[in-house]
């Protein structure tokens, strides 16, 4: 038996109305996010991510659709839900007049803490080299994410939900985010991140869905989306060579020439490049996969098409 | 965690309450304590002819020989301003239920934990009557600690009743704020039509006492400080109906912000 998605949306559906406009946020979500895995959520700014998150969290209601956390209704069930849930918001505010302590503590109450969150809420503090004993208008911005953070995973919850992350965090900080995510993932846990550093999603994500206008254009391993869709492909000649050469040939997108090289932006088989440049002495070829930003912005393209 | 936030509440906002008691207390005491015997008394209600009628019914005051009674003058020195400036304890704390921390952004935080959004309203109102009820007390005991230093044959029964009358306004004021925070989110709009309707009130009130009129009249009843009637009520002891208006209103008002706030949206 298939286990349980730990998120299901169902044509999930957000639209905003101010006055007589209405805004669409989020447009018909299907997906479906399984036990033990990071699921990167990736847009640029308005796509839809936050109000997602928002939805999930029962912080906003959907105008259609619903979405399941551990196959229960994340509106009619999210008190219960919300115990096996931890939040990091992407612009976190907490009281500016309590200790980082203090805020740990209340929210340890709240979820009847028995003495263990706040010991590990000490532990992750130690992990992130944080000092507890501040008040939060004295922290930095990085500061606050960390206190942001240890309050989300202070409880060990099953589902991590978190709004982009590592905003405000130095590199040295990230790696030990990703190694935190990393050990989550390896304890059984789930963890939902938004982010629109897309680095920071291929480092740890197992898969990828990436959202625009508030609809989910794709969902792709993140191994699958950095090996399949394209490829940078080098030419080294012993002579310069034009451009136009390769650019009719099928698959070639984008030719650079340089010196005696031509860089190709490569979809499909290597055979009708090599063809083309039947004659001319190839002295090495060099093969680079695209980032996951170049794959990102091959499936918004210039007009916001999905690539081929 | 039941009753988390109650107490989460009373911990945070304790010590505002007292020094509002405190104060209340002072203010009092110090009514009580400036008139030392009925000569004096006789002296200030000569003083008060002399003030416009409009004025003296803004401070709550039907005709100036009710000051001739030491609790007329009580009603005219404490009470007749007393709700009005607890106005402003009942907003700041109406404002504290969901205002503030929706204005900061902290309510995503806080709706993420599991927690009921209607405990949340419920548990921190209920704080909220708790400290006011400790402000009416602190309150009584500058009342109570003034009348053993005056000459002044004072009835303390009554005195007790009309402070006592000062809570379901403020519960009233509190519940408004709290409805008002729901419905339109933001703290600077919820704050400017509080204040409004407290304002428009006040001025309701002493307009329809000052004046004979019928249309007047009826808009006076659309007052809360209609029944609040400090000035009746230190003479004549607590209106059982006006109580129960008051504290109605209150209940109607917190369920309506819990129904209201349990469908909305949060936070934009």
């Amino acid at each position: 038996m298939a286990a349980i998605p730990v998120i299901q949306t169902d044509n999930l559906t957000k639209v905003y109305k101010t006055g007589k406009e209405a805004v669409v946020a989020l447009k018909d979500l299907n997906l479906s996010v399984q036990p033990g895995e990071i699921f990167g959520f990736l847009g640029p700014n308005g796509a839809g991510k936050t109000t997602t998150i928002r939805l999930l969290l029962d912080l906003i209601r959907p105008t259609r659709g619903r979405a399941n956390i551990f196959g229960q209704d994340a509106n009619l069930n999210s008190v219960v839900l919300h115990q096996r849930i931890g939040f990091l918001p992407g612009e976190l505010s907490l009281w500016k007049h309590l200790t980082g302590k203090q805020v740990v503590n209340y929210v340890a109450s709240v979820r009847g803490d028995d003495g263990r969150m706040v010991k590990h809420a000490n532990e992750l503090a130690e992990q992130l080299d944080l000092d507890f004993s501040k008040k939060v208008r004295a922290y930095s911005s990085g500061n606050r994410r960390k206190l942001g953070l240890v309050v989300s995973m202070m409880h060990k919850p099953d589902l991590l939900i978190l709004d982009e992350p590592t905003g405000g965090l130095d590199p040295l900080l990230q790696q030990t985010f990703n190694q935190m995510m990393r050990e989550a993932r390896a304890t059984g846990r789930t963890v939902f991140l938004s982010s629109h550093v897309l680095g920071e999603v291929q480092a740890i994500c197992d898969r990828v869905g990436i959202l625009r206008n508030g609809e989910l254009k794709a969902v792709e391993r993140v191994d699958d989306l950095t090996h399949t869709n394209f490829q940078w492909v080098t030419l080294h000649f012993r002579e310069a060579v034009a451009p136009e050469v390769v650019a009719q040939v099928p698959g070639v997108t984008e030719v650079t020439a340089e010196n005696h090289s031509l860089k190709v932006r490569l979809s499909g088989d290597f055979d009708p490049l090599l063809r083309a440049v039947e004659g001319h002495y190839i002295a090495s070829i060099q093969t680079k996969e695209p980032t996951l930003e170049e794959i990102f912005l091959a499936f918004y393209g210039n007009h916001g098409e999905q690539a081929s | 965690m039941s009753g988390v936030v109650f107490w989460n509440t009373l911990k945070s906002s304790w010590r505002g309450a007292l020094y509002w008691g405190i104060g209340m207390g002072l203010l009092a005491y110090y009514i009580l304590v400036i008139i030392p015997d009925m000569d004096a008394l006789n002296q200030y209600a000569d003083m008060a002819k002399a003030l416009p009628p409009v004025l003296m019914q803004m401070l709550g005051v039907s005709d100036a020989a009710s000051l001739l009674a030491p609790e007329g003058f009580i009603g005219f020195g404490f009470f007749g301003y007393g709700l009005l400036l607890l106005a402003v304890y009942a907003v700041t704390a109406g404002l504290n239920v969901t205002a503030n921390e929706e204005d900061e952004g902290i309510l995503d935080i806080v709706l993420s934990l599991p927690l009921a959004r209607w405990r949340l309203v419920l548990e921190r109102f209920a704080a909220y009557v708790l400290l006011t009820l400790l402000i009416i007390v602190i309150a009584m005991a500058g009342m109570w600690l003034g009348a053993q230093q005056s000459a002044l044959n004072l009835n303390m029964g009554r005195l007790v009743e009309a402070t006592l009358n000062m809570l379901p306004g403020i519960l009233f004021m509190i519940a408004l704020t709290i409805f008002v925070s729901v419905l339109v989110r933001r703290k600077a709009v919820a704050t400017g039509i509080v204040a409004g309707i407290i304002a428009a009130s006040y001025f309701l009130d002493f307009i329809g006492k000052a004046v004979i009129n019928d249309i007047v009249q009826v808009l006076q009843k659309l007052s809360f400080y209609s029944y609040y009637d400090s000035g009746d009520v230190v003479i004549n002891g607590l209106n059982t109906g006006n109580v129960i208006i008051l504290l109605g209103l209150t209940v109607i008002l917190v369920a309506g912000a819990l129904w209201l706030f349990n469908r909305r949206d949060v936070g934009l």
